[in-house]
């Protein structure tokens, strides 16, 4: 029989999108400590369906760290209080008996609240429709080793591709902005010689479509990299500004 | 949606970045010609009319510098406004991670500070009668007028002002702490370990500007009180 835990949580309720919202108070008692934080929402959940209430409404697929699709601001926290994790990884044995936990939906004018803790990301889906990706011909998978990478570009380009995708990023940022987003994917694929070819129309036409889709501009202030659960470096946000700054002068030049 | 249309959000960012750096330039530049005031009024006057000599050229860099002026302050305001809007709804839990600091958080505050500074500074030095009454300092120079040293002596001895002075000088350093950092990372210069080491740099280089800067009025004050002005 392992330890538990009796937590208050306030959680965000919010109807749908044109509901203003408001926070809920939820007592969470006999909390297994080995229980995941979505686990525990799980069986919060199951007690208030039991009692004739509305579920918690959050997203989640994997659970395993690896989709992106899980996500809140825990205490003031994306994913909650420890680094580099995942909400879906986040266990409960990270929180003390007594505690009062916070939990909100990601907050950007670009993601707005579905239901609850549930935000509509598909911002980040048009920007990588506006140029994130290769274009190529379909067809059998070629042989890995016919195009040559250098190492340290492929690790770069690897480092950078372990972006979920989750928005952690724009939700912790105090400009709410989707520069560490957009930057590991403009600089995962301007790295690797698959991605030359569109690799300046890439870099404007993400840039456009982030600028569009309502997000902040970057001030510099890194809290992005410290809130990926990832781990993302800022250094691919340098990348992109650069990238980005190339492919501005190459327009005018060659128009 | 939000986005104000001038250029895409990165490009503002680097006009920010290379009007900004004209800014050091001039903070950096201005700060080692004031170091002159250490050598006497000879020095510092000498100095001084050195500038007015320059005549066009002066001309020219103060318009370039009111130009960098402009730029900086309308691209910074706008994206200050940008940035506030794109939040939506505030956080009833604000938390950090570390990435921010208090410099990162009061970008705008410190730089109007330092541009309402702007104004009493040009009118107290700049726009001052170089050889009226407050260049006299009194029981010095057989009651000549002292130029540019004597009222900048003269200012100094108001304690309100020496207040003033140093605080501004202390919002220049804030300033400074980040943004010398931010520029490297705006215009794309920098990968981890150089983003390491300019980020110290950039603190080192704010908090010796605020310290240099607030050595002149101490100065002035320490030496009325104790040997004088010495001539
Ligand atoms: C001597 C005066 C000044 C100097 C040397 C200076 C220098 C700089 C530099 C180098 C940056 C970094 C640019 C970047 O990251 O791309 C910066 C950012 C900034 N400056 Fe100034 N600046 C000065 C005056 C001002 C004034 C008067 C304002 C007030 C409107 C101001 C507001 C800002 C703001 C808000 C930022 C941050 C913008 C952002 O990252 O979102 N600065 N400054
Ligand atoms: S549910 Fe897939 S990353 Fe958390």
């Amino acid at each position: 029989m392992s330890a538990t835990i009796d937590l208050t949580l306030k959680v965000w309720r919010q109807q749908d999108r044109s509901d203003a919202g408001h926070f809920e108070t939820i007592e969470a008692k006999d909390i297994s400590v080995d229980a995941s934080f979505l686990e525990m929402l799980d069986l919060v959940n199951e007690r208030l369906t039991l009692d004739g209430r509305e579920p918690i409404a959050f997203d989640h697929d994997c659970r395993e760290g690896i989709c992106g699709m899980c996500g809140a601001m825990v205490n003031g926290q994306a994913h909650g209080p420890e680094s580099k994790t995942t909400l879906c990884q986040l266990h409960m044995r990270h929180f003390s008996d007594g505690d009062t936990v916070v939990i909100e939906p990601w907050r950007s004018r670009a993601f707005p609240v579905l239901k609850d803790l549930v935000v509509d990301r598909s911002a980040f889906d048009r920007i990588i429709a506006a140029g994130g990706y290769v274009s190529v011909r379909t067809g059998q998978a070629p042989e890995a080793h016919s195009i040559p990478v250098p190492k340290n570009k492929a690790d770069l380009a690897f480092d950078a591709a372990q972006c979920i995708g989750c928005g952690a990023c724009v939700a912790a940022c105090p400009n709410a902005s989707a520069m560490l987003f957009v930057a590991a994917k403009v600089s995962h694929l301007s790295l690797l010689p698959q991605g030359q070819a569109e690799r300046r129309r890439r870099a404007r036409a993400m840039v456009a479509q982030m600028d569009r889709e309502g997000f902040g501009n970057c001030s510099n202030h890194y809290e992005c990299e410290a809130a990926c659960p990832k781990g993302i470096s800022v250094a691919h946000i340098a990348r992109l500004n650069r990238e980005h700054l190339f492919a501005s002068v190459m327009e005018k030049v060659t128009g | 949606m939000t986005a104000i249309p001038m250029g895409t959000s990165i490009v503002k960012k680097q006009i920010v970045a290379v009007s900004g750096l004209a800014l050091v330039g001039f903070i950096l530049a201005h700060l080692a010609g004031n170091f002159n005031i250490f050598l006497g009024p000879e020095w510092l006057n000498g100095y001084a009319k050195h500038l007015e000599e320059l005549g066009p050229v002066l001309w020219l860099m103060r318009i370039g510098l009111l130009a960098a002026a402009i730029v900086h302050i309308t691209f910074t305001v706008l994206v200050t406004i940008e940035n506030r809007r794109s939040r939506g709804v505030a956080y009833a839990v604000a938390g950090s991670r570390g990435g921010t600091t208090f410099a990162k958080k009061t970008m705008i505050l410190s730089g109007l500070m330092v541009l309402s500074f702007l104004f009493l500074h040009l009118s107290d030095f700049t726009f001052a009668d170089k050889h009226g009454s407050a260049s006299i300092v009194a029981g010095a120079n057989g009651g000549e007028s002292l130029g540019l040293y004597g009222i900048v002596w003269n200012a100094f001895l108001n304690p309100l002002r020496v207040v003033v002075y140093i605080f501004a000088v202390c919002c220049l350093g804030l300033h400074l702490s980040h943004a010398i950092q931010s520029c490297t990372q705006s215009l794309g210069l920098s990968d981890e370990p150089v983003l390491q080491r300019v980020t110290f740099a950039s603190r080192v280089i704010g908090a010796l500007a605020a310290l240099s800067y607030a050595s002149i009025p101490v100065y002035v004050i320490v030496r009325h009180f104790t040997v004088g002005i010495g001539v």
